[in-house]
């Protein structure tokens, strides 16, 4: 449906680069990346907001590289809505409408449907000035969607509405792309691509470093920006060795990993997902491969219920739930035994 | 509410610049009679001068506006060569001194100058003319509105005509319904500042255009010929119309921000 041919685009010191991108018909596709990433001018680029200095966009097998805005059919969500603040919410939603000389009746028409669609139906008459976050958010919905673009960008949808009202809005979207709206949404939020990507992409200093789904990026992040996106923590600087049966990471710490898997490089980065690690504080059965002796340093509460630090040779970052935490008993200074299956250890190329 | 030394200097040293600012003007309303007020309002003189610097000031105003604002807008969102020699350009007037203004306008609008011969050419000329006045007054006072008008269309966030132009809208469209009624208020309070200059404009006015006269120079006129004493009515009387004026166009500006958030210009 989208391609990107090898965009390049200069923004005075910065540059999106090499951008090669496809995105197909009814795709939820989420571009994870840092603020200053490039995310924001990606989406204008293929907006049409600005062009490329080489590359081709092309929208439905047609070259859009060039082409005026207006051609692309493609509806737009700015960050913090881009709400007309000198019009009402019907001016805000009827104004694409009036861009195609559609008459009075049939705009009427239009924004009704679409505001009963988005449940603002009550706030056509109202200006934007007292508008909470939420509906905002839904008259910029609304006005995107009024002209049924073929594509709908999203720059940060999430990004100034309550925490509250997230949840509404993500339904709003999977409604949206269950009716088969082809979207691209960009956001800094690693669970809110988790949350709606058919597929992601994660873009760092104007590359895009790694797409694919949800699932294949974040267990097999391409390197350390990525891992730690997907919220990884445990990274180990490692030199690879055949020991003739296995393959072996030799840490810096002196801590020897097996890991399974063929042709890994010379050196690397290890990683680990803290949830794919065990604690224990019995010692577990002798034939036990990745087990090591260490201390815990810290006990923080997290999210999922407690992160746990833990020395051996090298720093372990484990979560654990409350009742797992409860039935360890443990205490900073206990000692513990640290397992992790050869097939947990991601192995990265490089050290970066 | 403890105000601290500090706040208290701060406050004799405004209360210092207001008082020089009102002190003269309040003078000047003392010492003039109301019965020579009600004299000078029924001379025709000095209500026909008064008219003419209205009237004159308002069309330049208004005409140079349709070229001006679009050039505000240029200067506001693109980047082009020489752009800071062009802002540079447009401040020149405000530095020169208003007869040396006048006397380039004069060389500009007379029989041998580039605009005078145009106008020549078909039985027109400018000095001594409310036309050539207009661009007298225009010269020294556009600086005001290009750079009101430009400050105003900068505030306008971009993303918005950004979002406009996504929405289907050609760049005209986006400039007369976004750009525009949302720089709006910035644009008003240019032309009110472009309008009150131009019509208490004496140095250029009076070296291309002696007569008609406008009431700054009717009111030159007057102290050279006669004194003091004859200025300070016609003085007091111009000083306020014109305030009546400023006022009158300062309320359209700074109306209620409802009132500035136009009901929609296509809903």
């Amino acid at each position: 449906m989208l391609k990107l041919k090898n965009i390049n685009k200069k923004l005075g010191s910065f540059a999106l680069t090499g951008i090669n991108l496809e995105i197909a018909e009814g795709e939820y596709f989420v571009l994870l990346g840092r603020s200053g990433s490039g995310k924001t001018q990606l989406l204008e680029l293929v907006a049409g907001l600005t062009a490329p200095d080489s590359g081709e966009i092309w929208i439905d097998d047609r070259d859009f590289t060039f082409r005026r805005i207006q051609e692309r059919r493609v509806g737009m969500v700015f960050q913090d809505y881009a709400i007309f603040p000198n019009m009402t919410v019907f001016g805000n939603i009827a104004y694409p409408l009036h861009s195609k000389k559609l008459g009075r009746k049939e705009i009427s028409d239009k924004v009704s449907l679409i505001a009963e669609e988005m449940n603002i139906t009550g706030l056509l008459g109202r200006y934007t000035h007292n508008l909470s976050g939420g509906e905002l958010q839904r008259v910029a919905l609304a006005r995107a969607l009024v002209n049924s673009p073929r594509l709908l960008l999203l720059d940060e949808p999430m990004a100034s509405i309550d925490a509250s009202l997230r949840d509404d809005i993500r339904r709003t979207l999977r409604q949206l792309h269950k009716k088969g709206l082809t979207i691209i949404h960009v956001t800094h939020d690693f669970r809110e691509a988790v949350s709606l990507a058919s597929k992601v992409g994660v873009i760092h200093n104007g590359h895009i470093i790694q797409t694919g789904t949800p699932d294949s990026v974040f267990s097999r992040p391409v390197n350390k920006f990525v891992a730690r996106y997907a919220g990884i923590r445990n990274f180990y600087r490692v030199r690879y060795r055949h020991d003739g049966k296995t393959w072996k990471a030799f840490c810096d710490g002196n801590l020897v990993i097996d890991i399974k898997g063929d042709n890994f490089p010379g050196d690397g980065l290890l990683i680990l997902k803290s949830d794919n690690i065990k604690i224990s504080v019995s010692k577990p059965p002798e034939d036990e491969v990745n087990c090591f002796r260490g201390v815990i340093r810290e006990i923080n509460p997290s999210e999922y219920g407690m992160e746990i630090t833990a020395d051996a040779g090298e720093v372990f970052y484990i979560d654990l739930t409350i009742n797992e935490f409860k039935a360890l008993q443990i205490t900073e200074s206990s000692e513990v035994w640290i397992t992790f299956a050869p097939g947990a250890a991601i192995a990265l190329p490089g050290t970066g | 509410m403890r105000y601290n030394c500090f706040i208290w200097i701060l406050l004799l040293l405004s209360s210092l610049v207001l008082m020089f600012v009102l002190a003269p003007l309040a003078g000047m309303f003392m010492h003039t009679g109301s019965s020579e007020i009600l004299e000078t309002v029924s001379d025709r003189e000095v209500l026909d001068s008064i008219w003419l610097t209205i009237w004159v000031s308002f069309a330049a105003t208004f005409f140079f506006a349709l070229a001006a604002v679009p050039l505000a807008w240029l200067l506001a969102r693109k980047t082009f060569p020489m752009k800071s020699i062009v802002q540079g350009i447009i401040d020149v007037p405000v530095v020169l001194p208003h007869t040396a203004a006048g006397i380039a306008i004069l060389g500009f609008i007379s029989r041998d100058g580039l605009l005078g011969k145009a106008a020549d050419a078909m039985g027109l000329s400018l000095i001594n003319n409310p036309a050539g006045i207009a661009l007298a007054m225009s010269f020294v006072s556009v600086p005001f509105l290009i750079n009101s008008a430009r400050d105003g269309f900068a505030a306008v966030p971009e993303r918005l005509e950004k979002a406009a132009l996504t929405l289907g809208a050609g760049r005209s469209r986006v400039f007369f319904t976004i750009s525009l009624p949302l720089a709006w208020r910035s644009i008003i309070t240019g032309f009110v500042m472009m309008f009150a200059r131009g019509m208490s404009e004496f140095g250029a006015v009076v070296i291309v255009a002696y007569h008609p006269m406008t009431a700054p120079v009717l009111i030159y006129e007057r102290l050279s010929s006669f004194g003091l004493k004859y200025a300070r009515p016609a003085s007091v009387l111009f000083i306020m119309v014109s305030l009546t004026v400023f006022i009158l166009l300062r309320m359209v500006t700074f109306k209620k921000k409802e009132a500035q958030a136009a009901p929609d210009a296509e809903a």
